[in-house]
């Protein structure tokens, strides 16, 4: 009549049938590469907003354009982000100004479509991984809920066999089976927040990619009609 | 253009250490917290035990009993067995053939001397011994006479310790009997008649029930023959669930399995 369980959360992983531990360890999986990329994410988004407002301080603050451009090209670190767009930009325009007399326009939109892609891959690095984030975020719940599923039928189906059914009986079961929810659960909840946090970040950046890439056009243009 | 090259993401390291600890740190908090709930299932028990204190009262009436009687066996067996055992031997053997072999005709007059002082010493050490032998005589006998009180004393404590048990335990088997007598009675208000029940046959019902009262399950164990009558007790006692159990936690923790006998003529 007695029936003691050990409900200690190991005896309940180690004591799961296959099928549950296996999900189990996906889930693991999942959240450990997900919290993995929520750091890293967080690291690189952090160091491209810090650049961006860096830049556009020295960018605005009445430095010349051919200085900057200079030292971007001298620096011995990689240009990312605003200075990369800047980049690439000015030495298109550069390119299409020493290739002798040009219309103004076809100038201009030579640059913008190399600054346009060089925004383009800037906001592509910024977004990598981020889709892993999404669907762990919105996948693991699926599959924390059908080990959950499979252990409680695991559970009713011990039950078949016993005269008295106590809830002792199915306890155990059940508590196993939900662990693998919780850690659906767990796997999910700091994915969904990383995720919508970190592209909400990235679509604010590109747009101050944007309208960064209007206004240099712009003194561009008014640099070539002068 | 060149195409940009692999970026490295900054911080990887601190990344899967970060990572790393977190999913440490979950692991602890479910650790612990799993623990901690199955702590706070024990309070379940604990209220069990609550019930209890009625119960302890006549525990310890019961324990002290086996106390005293190791603590006074030992004291009057090893004192009268060494004392005389060793005393008499040595003293009064040892010097006479010592002495003998020695003897000299010229020291006859100072061996007969001795002899004399040997058997006025003699005399002395017979004197002391029947002293002695007295004197643990008496004490055998007081001795004797100690433990034969004490043993009427343990005799007497272990009567009365037997009458408590013996009267707890009546008190429990009368208990037991009017609290099945009531739920016979309970059961039997239920119990709708056949028609052609023919004589007295008893039929014997194993009856599982929950610590509320509420039955489980019923089986048959022996039939009375009738199983018309068979079925009509075993609804009754589906019917008279929860059955009255007794108040006593002591008692009622008994009542999870019943044998109930019924007969149709009561």
């Amino acid at each position: 009549m007695n029936v003691t369980q050990d409900l200690s959360f190991l005896s309940l992983i180690t004591n799961a049938s296959v099928v549950v531990q296996l999900i189990l360890l996906i889930l693991l999986l999942a959240s450990g590469l997900s919290w993995f990329f929520i750091f890293s994410k967080m690291f690189s988004i952090r160091a491209a907003l810090r650049e961006a407002d860096q830049f556009e301080n020295e960018f605005w603050g009445g430095t010349d354009i051919n200085n900057l451009y200079q030292r971007t090209l001298s620096g011995r670190t990689p240009v990312v982000g605003m200075e990369k767009i800047f980049e690439a930009g000015f030495r298109e325009f550069l390119k299409l100004k020493r290739q002798g007399r040009m219309d103004i326009g076809v100038i201009m939109d030579g640059t913008r479509r190399a600054m346009r892609a060089a925004c383009q891959r800037e906001l592509d690095a910024l977004e990598l991984h981020l889709s892993f984030l999404a669907s762990v975020g919105s996948v693991s719940p699926y599959i924390g809920l059908f080990g959950t599923v499979w252990g409680i039928m695991n559970a009713f189906r011990g039950l078949s066999n016993v005269v008295q059914a106590t809830l002792a009986h199915v306890a155990p079961g059940i508590a196993e089976a939900l662990i693998a929810t919780a850690m659906g659960l767990f796997a999910a909840i700091p994915a969904v927040l990383a995720y919508n946090h970190y592209s909400h970040d990235v679509d604010r950046l590109a747009t101050r990619f944007d309208s960064f890439m209007e206004e240099f056009s712009n003194i561009l243009q008014r640099q070539t009609g002068v | 253009m060149t195409p940009p090259a692999e970026r490295k993401e900054p911080g990887r390291k601190w990344a899967v250490m970060l990572a790393v600890l977190v999913h440490l740190m979950f692991a602890a908090v479910l650790v612990f917290g799993v623990n901690w709930q199955t702590r706070e299932a024990a309070p379940v028990i604990a209220e069990l035990w609550n019930s209890l204190p009625l119960a302890p009262a006549p525990a310890p009436k019961a324990a002290p009993e086996p106390k005293p009687a190791p603590a006074e066996e030992p004291k009057p067996e090893p004192k009268p067995v060494p004392k005389p055992v060793p005393k008499p031997e040595p003293k009064v053997e040892q010097p006479k053939p010592a002495k003998v072999d020695i003897a000299l005709k010229e020291k006859e007059k100072k061996r007969k001397e001795e002899e004399r002082k040997q058997a006025e010493a003699e005399k002395k050490l017979k004197d002391q011994l029947k002293e002695q032998e007295l004197k643990e005589q008496r004490e055998m006998l007081a001795d004797e006479q100690a433990a034969l009180s004490k043993q009427r004393d343990e005799a007497r404590r272990q009567k009365t310790a037997a009458a408590q048990a013996a009267a707890q335990v009546a008190a429990q088997a009368r208990g037991m009997a009017e609290a099945i007598g009531r739920i016979r009675s309970h059961v039997r208000r239920f119990v709708v008649m056949p028609a052609d029940v023919a004589g007295n046959p008893e039929a014997e019902f194993e009856v599982f029930l929950l610590p509320t009262g509420e039955v489980l399950n019923v089986r048959l164990s022996r039939s009375s023959g009738n199983t018309a009558y068979d079925n009509a007790v075993e609804r009754a006692i589906h019917k008279a669930s929860p059955l009255p159990l007794p108040v006593d936690p002591l008692l009622a923790g008994r009542f999870r399995e019943l044998t109930l006998k019924f007969r149709p003529n009561e």
